[in-house]
């Protein structure tokens, strides 16, 4: 605003005019402001002050002397823990179960809510709807303890079944790393499935029923109904639904993590954040663990503004 | 569909209709009960009797129903007290966040206000960029919050999410109403309270509920934050199963691992129950306003 006053020529008038606009514009509307004066402070102590907070990355901390530290020390933090083998483990744990989680996670939802889409009993539809989004709202520490309910090795249902049909040993799935992913990916599709397919039943249910009609007048099946009219409009939704998730691949389920985290299958469950709680919290190296979180966050924007850049060339949808 | 002319594309049609139906309630009958089972097994384990779960009798009804699990854990202090928590920082958390969530959203929506563009990037901003772990646990920590029931109910006061929802819900009420009682001499407080907050019932409800189940289902600022008898039942539940808590006194040494399986059940299914109870009768509220907020992230 101040440097498109500048170029003005009549600068001076209408900054004087917009002062004044001002004080009577906050006069006539001071319970406005006054209403977000509390959020606002709020904002600053709780979102901002710790956003600031990342400069622990560059100083040294000492205890008892402010959660800012001392003093400057570089990139020091950021050599350190890029020479750490930890690390770069973590890293690609991360990456791997991002990965794993982006192909199998992101497909469901949508092929769910399609499928919805096409149950005509009204009832029933609505029944499905409800139950599938009951996961959603259970607690993740409520999902690890179902879930080691269920695989545990002397009563769980899975392994009993396992035994009495198959003949097989026990098999302690909670505890051997090769079944940790799959488990976090099949718990986010248990939970997560029907709340994400939402908005996507949200997209399909507002296609104009006109393209259904003409399609099934030009002699389109249901199959191709769905081929050729409901994947190309809802696709816009899809692409932003994309790009969200590109941009937190670096952000996993740190909570699930944590709670699936054994000593026996940490070469593939220590991921970023749990490294972070490990050496911040547990060791109590701040400035070390805030400069692994810092780098984490920093490629988190940059993968989301990428992922957004390239979708709004390729494809016209973007989120910003 | 009647046609006569194109029978062998109606046939075809038809048969091919009849797959994707066969297909497409195959699948939600399968989703439906992947979404029950945990829950009806947890059931039966926690009403089932020790011997039956030994003997891996137990699948999806109760063998041997009692409701021993029930009274028992309520005789537990700690569990007592961990549930008692749940409720006192679901109720203030809930109350405090939405206070706040609402007298911020209500500036935000009205874009002809000075500044609003400037609060509302400040907003977008501490979205994609945060604090962190650590900087947040040390200012918390620093303010002299932790072991204070404020280091639940603050910092988590505005969730960004659930602040867009209300903006935009807000953006599409109609201002003649407020530009009419304006004129009649209410004021912004008097019209947020009186005339928008009645009308925004369901957008309250879904940000309320998200909010709820934000508070009763947090294990882990509790555990940064909190003392052990300040802890909710989340995380006495997780402490239970990592083996950190022994659920009570009661549980003997000799069949302690079964005793343990049905108490832990009855454990998941009370604190679990809440809010599987509420989440039904918000749906059609939640479901309006979560594509409504989806609109503009």
């Amino acid at each position: 605003m101040g440097q498109s006053r500048k170029n003005n020529p009549s600068a001076d008038s209408i900054s004087v005019f917009k002062k004044e606009s001002f004080s009577s514009h906050f006069k006539r509307y001071w319970q406005l402001y006054a209403m977000l004066t509390l959020p606002v402070i709020y904002f600053i102590i709780f979102k901002y002050v710790p956003m600031l907070g990342n400069v622990l990355a560059f100083r040294r901390y000492r205890p008892g002397l402010g959660p800012f530290g001392t003093e400057w020390v570089g990139f020091r933090y950021f050599e350190k823990f890029m020479g750490d083998r930890a690390f770069w483990q973590a890293f690609r744990n991360t990456l791997t179960i991002s990965l794993l989680n982006l192909l199998i996670n992101f497909p469901i939802p949508i092929i769910f809510a399609i499928m919805l889409n096409e149950v005509r009993h009204l009832r029933f539809k609505k029944l499905v709807q409800t139950v599938s989004y009951m996961p959603r709202f259970v607690s993740t520490v409520v999902v690890i303890a179902m879930m080691s309910e269920i695989l545990s090795p002397s009563s769980g249902l899975l392994n009993m079944f396992l035994k009495n049909t198959f003949g097989m040993t026990p098999i302690y799935f909670m505890n051997e790393p090769q079944y940790f992913r799959l488990l976090y990916v099949l718990t986010d599709t248990w939970q997560f499935t029907g709340w994400t397919a939402i908005i996507y039943l949200a997209a399909i249910t507002s296609i104009s029923n006109d393209l259904f009609e003409a399609a099934k007048i030009d002699g389109a099946s249901r199959f191709q109904q769905i081929r050729y009219v409901t994947i190309p409009s809802i696709m816009p939704t899809i692409m932003v639904m994309f790009i969200l998730n590109v941009g937190r691949l670096l952000s996993l389920g740190f909570e699930k993590v944590l709670l699936m985290y054994t000593p026996s299958n940490s070469s593939v469950s220590d991921i970023i954040d749990t490294l972070v709680y490990r050496v911040g919290l547990a060791n109590q190296n701040y400035s070390y663990a805030t400069a692994i979180g810092l780098f984490s966050g920093i490629i988190g924007i940059i993968l989301v503004t990428s992922s957004n850049y390239i979708s709004r060339k390729t494809t016209g949808d973007s989120i910003y | 569909m009647v046609t006569t002319t194109k029978e062998r594309t109606t046939i075809k049609r038809g048969a091919g209709s009849f797959l994707l139906d066969i297909i497409v309630y195959a699948v939600m009958i399968g989703s439906l009960l992947i979404c029950l089972l945990p829950f009806l097994y947890m059931i039966a384990l926690s009403f089932s009797d020790a011997k039956a779960i030994t003997n891996n009798q137990v699948s999806f009804f109760p063998v041997g129903f009692n409701l021993g699990a029930y009274t028992q854990i309520f005789t537990y202090p700690n569990f007592f007290r961990a549930y008692g928590n749940t409720f006192i920082y679901t109720i203030f958390g809930t109350f405090i966040s939405l206070m706040m969530t609402i007298l911020f959203a209500y500036p935000l929506s009205k874009t002809f206000l000075k500044g609003q563009p400037f609060f509302m990037k400040m907003v977008i901003i501490s979205m994609f960029f945060s604090g962190g772990l650590i900087p947040n646990f040390l200012i918390i920590s620093n303010l002299q919050l932790t072991g204070t029931i404020w280091a639940m109910l603050l910092p988590f006061a505005i969730n960004q999410f659930n602040l867009i929802i209300l903006v935009n819900f807000f953006k599409t009420l109609p201002t003649e109403i407020e530009e009419a009682a304006l004129i009649d001499g209410l004021n912004y407080f008097g019209i947020l309270f009186r005339i928008v907050l009645p009308l925004s019932t369901a957008s309250i409800a879904t940000v309320g509920l998200y909010t709820a189940v934000f508070f009763w289902n947090d294990w882990f600022n509790s555990l940064l934050y909190l003392n052990s008898r300040q802890y909710p039942v989340m995380l006495y539940l997780r402490n239970i199963v990592n083996g950190t808590t022994m659920l009570g006194d009661a549980a003997g040494f000799g069949d302690k691992s079964t005793i343990g399986i049905s108490l832990k059940s009855a454990v998941i299914v009370t604190s679990t129950l809440p809010i599987i109870m509420i989440y039904p009768f918000l749906q059609k509220y939640f479901v309006k306003g979560m594509t409504v907020g989806a609109v503009k992230g």
